[in-house]
């Protein structure tokens, strides 16, 4: 038992801290003020994104076979931490979540292309699973995939399809069995490339960011598209829910926050005298968020540690789910607290604190506790996983 | 970074778990309990025997020195079965602090004794209003050949039976700590009954002479004992927490998947699992933050915030699982005949220990501020 980072470990944290310094160009910050270039996609972002392919950062924990580097996922977790901190808007789903499963399941082209040219920092993949009438119950989802020839006729519409306005691929859920006994076993797995004809997406604009509907509509898709077998694509968003979970709970990204209130708060005046920081209700709000954070990291890295092990327990995933989003909406409100009313005032408004950044953090933690998972569910499988209960209805 | 429990650990775990389990049946329970001094010696022997009382004692004297980590996982263990026996007090507070501060004609003198069982030595840390024995009321004055301490400590564990009691004291320069005769002149011992049911002591001292031979340390080796004495006793406190409410936690939920109303099992009722839910991941919460503060002591490396982080969690969490628990088992989670009572009497005596959460999160927060000015 040694809950540290070893001197290797901290090495590598401080090369990619300082890594990607490099990749936050000034020319990207001016792009994602764009707010359509906010989470990716403008061409600095491309740039930048292909240059962290080329220096060999992308698929670190994938095996030498794909181009990776097989590192641990203790060493991919502390990359993952970093490049969330540095704010850099990489898409770890594509990379973490979806390339492994596709080139574990894809056909030989399919993979070479695919998982290729997201080492290279080139594809980037957005995910289909959501419709308008499937979300937390996902099986239920009606978008359906027909078989001719050698071909899938796929029609259908997506809701929070989030990066498929400049994606190179949807991984689409598609319903190929409409009488399959049990909904999640008449589901398989597609990659759809966002150039084929009949594909067209529409804004969505949240809270916090743009995400899309998209719109399938007699799109005619070569089976080589297909990953895995047909019907069995529910095996295959399961595994890849569970690592996308991992990927959205950091601590890098919050713990920054956090420090910037504090270093804001020793800075600023009280009206009562002396610093804000000085203040006892400032400080036990900073010492609940210190507290809090201190389990968020705790948690990262036993989960990290677990995978590096073996398998991830299911209660476990299931308890960072509900943790990690329900401290982020509380670190958000009590960091906001200390701010008080300049805490509302939006990003680039003269007066923004630390850039309007926990202003624009707090809109976008909105969906973390049912997005990637309805706390409900996952409560339900801690129940039933971690203490034996039984099923509830 | 490893969250390996190692063989060696894991085979404490598993003796401490068998020689518990042996003696914590509801009906020895409810003997020991009659007793005045909630002890059970012959567990007390049992874990003597098997080397369990000098897991964080040196060889030299006796004991099995397998590190700070193992004694708190006897803390959690002792815990899960609410044993009557001070682990606490007597094996972390004051031999924990002997072994470490203590001169080697002093620890010869005691931890042998304590490894083996046949004398308990107790620690008395808190006093009113004051949970800090760095920073004690009580004083001391310097005389011929020792100290005169004089003032009040309180809830005191094992008092009854204790050879000496640790305890600190000031010159108003600087802090004596010392060990102290129950019966020695100037001793006042009143029972204090306290939530757990346990009947500690308050313990007044009027003028009491200490002989040099007892002092421990003073000035600043006697303030970096009592600092680790008050972060190691924190630390084995979270750790019982973990036991204590992971077990009650379990009880609950076999309890809500049996019990039936409207025709079903009240578990399948998601008002109802997701409470019993929340405690599992307040007690995985808890369970972190204590295993790092523990590592840190273990490899003694500065503990101070990991401390007092697990200490806020500790509090909070013991609150939380106990009283869900308490809810989900209706009036069967207050029937003295049935076993919950006495892990939820047990939760709130800890949550109340060595510093609440509301106390540490302000320590805490002026940390920090002095931390960012």
């Amino acid at each position: 038992m040694n809950i540290e980072l070893t001197t290797e470990q901290k090495a590598l944290q401080l090369e990619v801290r300082e890594y990607m310094k490099t990749i936050m160009t000034p020319e990207l910050l001016q792009e994602m003020k764009i707010p359509e270039y906010k989470e990716g996609g403008g061409p600095e972002f491309r740039k930048q994104y292909a240059r962290m392919g080329a220096d060999g950062w992308i698929g670190l924990s994938w095996s030498k076979e794909l181009g990776g580097r097989e590192m641990t996922h203790v060493e991919q977790y502390i990359f993952t931490d970093e490049v969330v901190r540095s704010g850099f808007a990489y898409p770890f789903l594509t990379t973490e979540a979806v390339t492994p499963v596709i080139a574990a399941n894809a056909n030989d082209k399919v993979r070479d292309e695919v998982v290729g040219g997201v080492r290279d920092g080139k594809v980037v993949i957005a995910i289909g699973y959501s419709e308008p009438n499937a979300g937390t119950d996902l099986a239920s989802l009606t978008t359906k995939a027909e078989r001719d020839g050698d071909d899938w006729i796929i029609n259908g519409q997506k809701m929070w399809t989030s990066l498929a306005n400049f994606a190179d691929y949807v991984w689409l859920a598609a319903r190929t069995d409409p009488d399959a006994s049990k909904k999640h076993k008449g589901l398989t797995m597609f990659l759809v490339p966002t150039t084929l004809e009949g594909f067209s997406h529409t804004p969505v604009h949240t809270l916090g960011v743009r995400t899309n509907a998209t719109y399938f509509s007699d799109i005619r898709l070569p089976d080589k598209y297909r990953v895995g077998e047909i019907n069995g694509g529910w095996k295959l968003i399961t595994g890849q829910l569970n690592i996308e979970r991992l990927s959205l709970f950091t601590h890098g990204q919050v713990d920054s926050l956090y420090q910037g209130v504090c270093e804001w708060a020793a800075a600023t005046p009280s009206p009562a005298g002396g610093k804000l920081i000085e203040q006892s209700w400032v400080q036990h709000n900073l010492a609940r968020v210190k507290s809090g954070l201190e389990v968020v990291k705790l948690i990262c890295w036993k989960q990290a540690w677990s995978m590096d092990q073996g398998a991830l327990d299911m209660a476990d995933a299931s308890v960072a789910k509900v943790y990690g989003s329900e401290f982020f909406v509380e670190l958000y409100r009590l960091l906001l607290e200390v701010m008080g009313q300049a805490g509302a005032i939006a990003t680039d408004s003269p007066g923004a604190v630390l850039k309007g950044k926990l202003e624009f953090r707090w809109r976008v933690g909105s969906i973390l506790t049912f997005g990637g998972g309805a706390n409900e569910v996952q409560r339900d499988i801690i129940a039933m996983a971690g203490l034996w209960m039984p099923r509830t209805r | 970074m490893d969250f390996t429990i190692s063989e060696e650990l894991g085979s404490v775990q598993q003796l401490a778990q068998q020689i518990l389990a042996d003696f914590t049946g509801v009906d020895q329970l409810g003997i020991i309990e009659q007793q005045q001094e909630r002890i059970d010696g012959k567990l007390w022997h049992a874990l003597a025997e098997a080397g369990l009382l000098g897991l964080d004692i040196e060889e030299s004297m006796g004991g099995t020195d397998m590190g700070f980590y193992s004694l708190a996982m006897l803390c959690e263990e002792v815990g899960r079965t609410v044993a009557p026996v001070p682990v606490i007090p007597v094996l972390v507070s004051t031999a924990g602090t002997l072994r470490r501060f203590a001169s080697p004609a002093q620890k010869e003198q005691w931890l042998p004794g304590i490894a083996n069982g046949s004398s308990l030595l107790s620690a008395a840390l808190e006093e009113y209003n004051n949970d800090d024995p760095a920073k004690p009321a009580c004083s001391a004055t310097a005389m011929e050949g020792g100290y005169a301490i004089s003032g009040t400590k309180i809830c005191v564990s094992s008092a009854g039976s204790a050879k000496r009691i640790l305890l600190s004291a000031t010159t108003g320069d600087e802090l004596v700590v010392a060990l102290v005769d129950p019966l020695a002149a100037g001793v006042t011992l009143t029972p204090q009954v306290v939530t757990s049911g346990e009947t500690c002591h308050e313990l007044q001292l009027e003028n009491v002479q200490v002989p040099g031979d007892d002092i421990i340390a003073t000035g600043g080796k006697a303030l970096e004992a009592m600092e680790w004495a008050h972060q190691a006793t924190r630390t084995a406190l979270c750790a019982m927490a973990v036991g204590v409410c992971d077990k009650m936690m379990r009880i609950t939920g076999q309890y809500t998947s049996e019990r039936e109303q409207f025709g079903r099992a009240i578990a399948t009722f998601q008002a109802v699992s997701h409470r019993v839910a929340d405690c599992y991941i307040d007690v995985e919460c808890l369970r972190l933050v204590t295993q790092q503060a523990a590592s840190r002591l273990d490899q003694g490396r500065p503990a101070r915030e990991a401390v007092a982080i697990a200490k806020i969690w500790c509090g909070d969490v013991t609150h939380r699982v106990s009283q869900a628990s308490q809810h989900c088992h209706g009036g069967t989670g207050v029937d003295r005949d049935y076993p919950l009572h006495r892990f939820c009497l047990l939760a709130r005596q800890i949550e109340l220990s060595a510093g609440s959460s509301a106390l540490l999160t302000a320590q805490l927060g002026q940390d920090i501020c002095a931390a960012y000015t």
